[in-house]
């Protein structure tokens, strides 16, 4: 979609930006590589599991900054100015998360059938009013900040200098909400009811269900980007 | 028929996508606005806002980790 105009444009930039050359990064790549590398040998020998988390880390953060997946837009975008592709995504990766965790979950229930939360794998966590004030907190944070938390700490990789503002403000914020949990989880969070609908319809109906659910989210998004478009232009 | 400049340096999301909204709103049709920034995410959120309005627009890098992106307003 670009026009002579801007080629023209870009052409006198690029003369422009030959004349004081660009530095070449690829020497600064060259040496994170190998001190990546170096940390997961140490780690083969001392840890095994944390070189497998080493190696994932590894790879969700270029999947991360290649894509600019970002959590905080998915949310902010459809409002600010009706475009909910990154949304989309989002759905898409709830519906894989969704049948990972289905069959991770289904492998760890024994033979029985019954289903025993404490020994399932993954956060299930009690839900009450403590949840939903915690969302709207970390959803205004979120926003401020310019990104989640996976989101600021990839910038902060990639260099970008404002975000290491937000990366203080996050380590107070989570040294705070780990000396002070016990006071919520005596207050609030004990007294909540864990939520666990597998425990009431079975495990594959409730995945079936979600999928339906979040199929239906994603074609309710889709309809609202195109709507947008089309009232916009 | 002129060129604007747009400094969006050290701003992150979604400023620079508001400024470019508002700046664009006061120009003519025609203008190129040039939008320098060095926050990586605006140049996918702005260059997919300025399509999907109709407006022409590209991008590129000009130094280390420092996008311009161009848009020609349409409409």
């Amino acid at each position: 979609m670009s026009s002579n105009r801007i080629e023209e444009l870009k052409k006198r930039r690029q003369r422009e930006i030959r004349v004081n050359k660009k530095k070449n990064q690829k020497f600064y790549a060259f040496i994170m590589s190998i001190i990546s590398i170096i940390i997961f040998i140490f780690l083969l020998q001392n840890n095994k599991i944390y070189s497998i988390f080493w190696v994932i880390g590894l790879l969700i953060g270029i999947t991360l900054q290649r894509s600019r997946f970002c959590f905080a837009a998915s949310f902010r975008d459809p409002i600010m100015v009706g475009s909910t592709s990154i949304l989309k995504a989002i759905i898409i990766a709830f519906i894989i998360a969704t049948i990972g965790f289905g069959i991770i979950q289904y492998d760890s229930i024994d033979s029985s059938g019954v289903i025993d939360i404490d020994r399932l794998p993954g956060q299930i966590s009690p839900v009450g009013i403590h949840t939903a004030i915690g969302a709207i907190l970390f959803g205004i944070g979120m926003v401020i900040a310019g990104g989640c938390a996976s989101g600021t700490l990839m910038r902060i990789g990639e260099g970008f200098l404002l975000q290491i503002v937000v990366l203080i403000g996050f380590i107070i914020g989570t040294v705070l909400g780990a000396y002070n949990f016990e006071f919520w989880d005596k207050l609030i969070i004990k007294k909540s009811p864990t939520i666990y609908i597998p425990k009431y319809i079975g495990l594959p109906t409730a995945v079936i269900l979600q999928i339906i659910f979040l199929t239906v989210l994603y074609f309710i998004a889709d309809w609202y980007d195109k709507k947008n478009n089309l009232m916009s232009s | 028929m002129t060129e604007i400049k747009l400094d969006c340096m050290y701003e992150a999301c979604p400023i620079p996508l508001l400024k470019a909204i508002k700046k664009l709103e006061k120009m003519d049709i025609g203008d190129v606005l040039i939008l320098e920034t060095d926050h990586s995410c605006s140049i996918k959120n702005v260059v997919e806002w300025a399509k999907k309005q109709g407006h022409n627009v590209d991008y590129m890098e000009v130094g280390e980790g420092e996008w311009e992106i161009y848009i020609e307003k349409r409409k």
